[in-house]
């Protein structure tokens, strides 16, 4: 009865309605994500479900893998290419609309706002000379950048990928949105897995390079830091490494600003916004943006395996840059005013990862000896001069 | 002490405002000039005439409506440019042409002056107010036909005969990042970068240390000080004011433990607690329960 009228209704015979919604169907068909997927999708999308099952089984730096893997599957649902605006690099579509945050660079300051309004600079504060070990880790920069140069990349390519041994990714995400756009996904990507997986590739190296002695050192503990001294240090902060580095100040400025927010004691709403709602309002668009621009027509490809590559490399460059400079620092340093080297590893800006790590390993060789606020200083200082880094490359190749 | 934060106020005004400056008209340049147009870019009407190019050396848009373009040192509010036209919005380093054709009425882009090939023109672009110069130029006499004189860089270097004819676009054009160049010339290994970086990393770092090592140790003298105030003429412990952190962790642990411990439920001890309630009707059991109906 319905067929009958439907056939009325369109006005045709009963076998060409059949054939044009044969052909509707075949047209439907062409539309599914069945019909356009490729290997290269699959894989992608089972790297999304393995961030995923990381991030929940292990609870590898889930705020992060959660939306990133969540947003690889997003970016990797195959679909025809018929200007529908529904993929990220599809100009006007939603979720390009959502990545022009990323692209054009103001997602990372605004995760640097709350970073800063988050962080505690007190251990650094107390203990100033940790701020030379957050410095000494960036040599995982510029060692990857060594490297990536031999491995044919541009000079301005291999400052973005360097900047993943910095171990920050908004840096990093601000720094190749600069300087290498097209690679921008891979390096995104790199760099928070790699901060993720922290836990696994920072021990033994840390192990490795320190003998049982040191690993037992003891700091002395850290005195209290006065209000004043944390006001001052986001301005004075602010205006020395901006004034070195003004390339930096997208980054530095909001870091520093949100670190006054929390410290000044009079904008204490102000301070929790940046450190609540808005960081994490940026961190879900961010990570499911980088996430969904990993669509394996753009992302598989050759150089997304050396970055990847490079990236690990500059993790363990960084940390083991970290851990000699503090053997070596121990040189000059009295009998009593020594570092314990396992801090050395929490000189890259993966916060507090890194120095949850110092902090477990020297538990294992002696159970009374906490590092955690000691590796809190190297940790910041981490944050500041990878930021400082980024300002340099961007100065010198953007 | 209101006049005080008016005070401030005014200040920071007048500090924004000068920070603002830069994004204004100032930024523009003149920076290209065709005298005889005889065969080359034309007009919106199809017309070839002499042509002034401008040029935005800022990183942030500037409106030059309400600027003027003169040729006469006399006059520099000679042609005003028209308000009201978006195109006057110049984007960042980026170029306008204007047509010296001496006929205003064509549109914003047409000046009421044209330009003599037979001797000296100068041009000029004054600010809004008409008195503020910004950029001017002597274009020789005897310019040849279809052969600009411009700026050997955008915006900036010294004014010479030009190689091509850039209406609108820039002088010199870019192949390459001359950075990149350089470093991939000069630096293929990364050292000398290496190097740069990580001396500006450590400095920027160093310099940091040395402040706050500094202000730890005035914030220790004056936090002794005040402990010494505090005490009056008792004497100070040597270490007053910079007490670690663990001894205030072991102070709050204290305080806890004694607070914890006033509770009256114990292992294995029965206590009597006594329990105060002042009878209010808001809070009476009889008010709160339905009345059972009666049959």
């Amino acid at each position: 009865m319905l067929g009958s009228v439907l056939l009325q209704a369109a006005g045709a015979t009963h076998e060409s309605f059949l054939q044009f919604l044969g052909k509707n169907l075949e047209l439907f068909l062409t539309y599914t994500g069945v019909y356009n997927a490729t290997p290269g999708h699959l894989i992608m999308i089972l790297i999304g479900l393995l961030f995923i099952f990381l991030a929940i089984k292990y609870e590898f730096e889930p705020m992060l893998l959660i939306p990133i893997g969540f947003g690889i599957l997003i970016g990797n649902i195959p679909f025809k290419d018929a200007g529908l605006q529904v993929g990220i690099y599809e100009q006007g579509s939603v979720l390009n609309i959502l990545y022009q945050g990323v692209t054009s660079g103001w997602y990372p300051p605004l995760i640097f706002l709350g970073i800063g309004a988050m962080t505690d600079f007190s251990a650094l504060i107390s203990n100033p000379k940790l701020m030379l070990i957050g410095a000494a880790a960036q040599f995982g920069i510029f060692g990857a950048y060594t490297i990536a140069l031999q491995m044919g990349f541009e000079p301005n390519q291999a400052g973005a990928i360097g900047i993943i041994g910095g171990a920050d990714g908004p840096t990093a995400i601000f720094l190749s949105s600069k300087l290498a756009p097209n690679l921008m996904g891979a390096i995104a990507v790199s760099a928070y897995s790699y901060m993720a997986l922290v836990p696994i590739i920072q021990p033994p190296f840390m192990r490795l390079l320190t003998t049982q002695k040191e690993r037992l050192i003891r700091m002395k503990p850290p005195r209290a830091v006065s209000s004043t001294e944390k006001i001052v240090f986001p301005i004075v902060g602010l205006l020395l490494t901006c004034f070195l580095v003004p390339s930096g100040l997208p980054l530095l400025g909001m870091l520093f600003f949100g670190n006054l927010l929390k410290e000044s004691g009079v904008t204490r709403r102000l301070a929790e916004t940046a450190r609540g709602p808005l960081i994490d309002t940026i961190t879900i668009l961010l990570g499911i943006t980088v996430g969904a621009s990993t669509q394996a027509t753009q992302f598989l490809t050759l150089n997304s395996i050396k970055i990847f590559g490079l990236g690990a490399l500059s993790f363990v460059i960084a940390t083991c840059a970290g851990i000699l400079f503090v053997k070596f620092f121990n040189l000059f340093l009295k009998e009593g005013n020594k570092i314990n080297p396992l801090i050395g590893n929490s000189g890259v800006s993966a916060v507090p990862d890194s120095a949850r790590i110092s902090q477990n390993v020297g538990l294992e060789y002696d159970p009374t000896n906490y590092l955690l606020m000691h590796a809190m200083g190297p940790n910041v200082a981490g944050v500041i001069g990878s930021a400082v880094a980024a300002g340099i490359l961007l100065g010198f190749l953007g | 002490m209101i006049n005080k934060k008016i005070g401030v106020l005014l200040l920071f005004a007048l500090l924004v405002s000068f920070g603002a400056k830069a994004q204004r008209a100032t930024s523009m340049r003149i920076n290209e000039v065709l005298v005889v147009n005889e065969d080359n870019f034309v007009d919106d009407y199809g017309k070839r005439h002499a042509w002034i190019e401008l040029f935005n050396g800022s990183a942030g848009s500037v409106n030059i409506a309400g600027c003027f373009l003169t040729n006469d040192k006399n006059d520099p509010k000679k042609y005003p440019i028209p308000k009201g036209d978006v195109l006057t919005i110049i984007p960042p380093r980026q170029h306008t042409l204007f047509w010296a054709d001496g006929e205003p009425n064509r549109g914003t882009f047409h000046v009421n002056f044209t330009l003599d090939p037979s001797k000296e023109n100068y041009i000029a672009l004054y600010d809004a107010d008409g008195k503020t110069l910004i950029d001017e130029i002597v274009i020789p006499a005897s310019q040849k036909a279809d052969i600009s004189y411009g700026r050997t860089l955008d915006g900036q270097g010294e004014w010479s005969t030009l190689a091509k004819v850039t209406p609108s676009t820039n002088n010199v054009t870019l192949d390459s990042n001359e950075k990149i160049e350089n470093f991939k010339e000069n630096d293929s290994w990364g050292i000398g970068m290496t190097l740069t970086a990580m001396a500006v990393v450590f400095s920027g770092l160093f310099l940091l240390f040395i402040i706050f090592k500094q202000i730890g140790k005035f914030s220790i003298a004056a936090s002794k000080r005040n402990a010494r105030k505090a005490a009056g003429a008792a004497v100070v412990a040597d270490n007053a004011g910079q007490e670690s952190g663990e001894i205030f962790a072991a102070i709050g642990a204290a305080l806890y433990e004694m607070s914890d411990d006033n509770h009256d439920i114990e292992h294995t001890v029965l206590t009597i607690r006594k329990v105060q309630r002042s009878y209010s009707p808001w809070s009476s059991k009889i008010y709160g329960l339905r009345e059972v109906p009666k049959k």
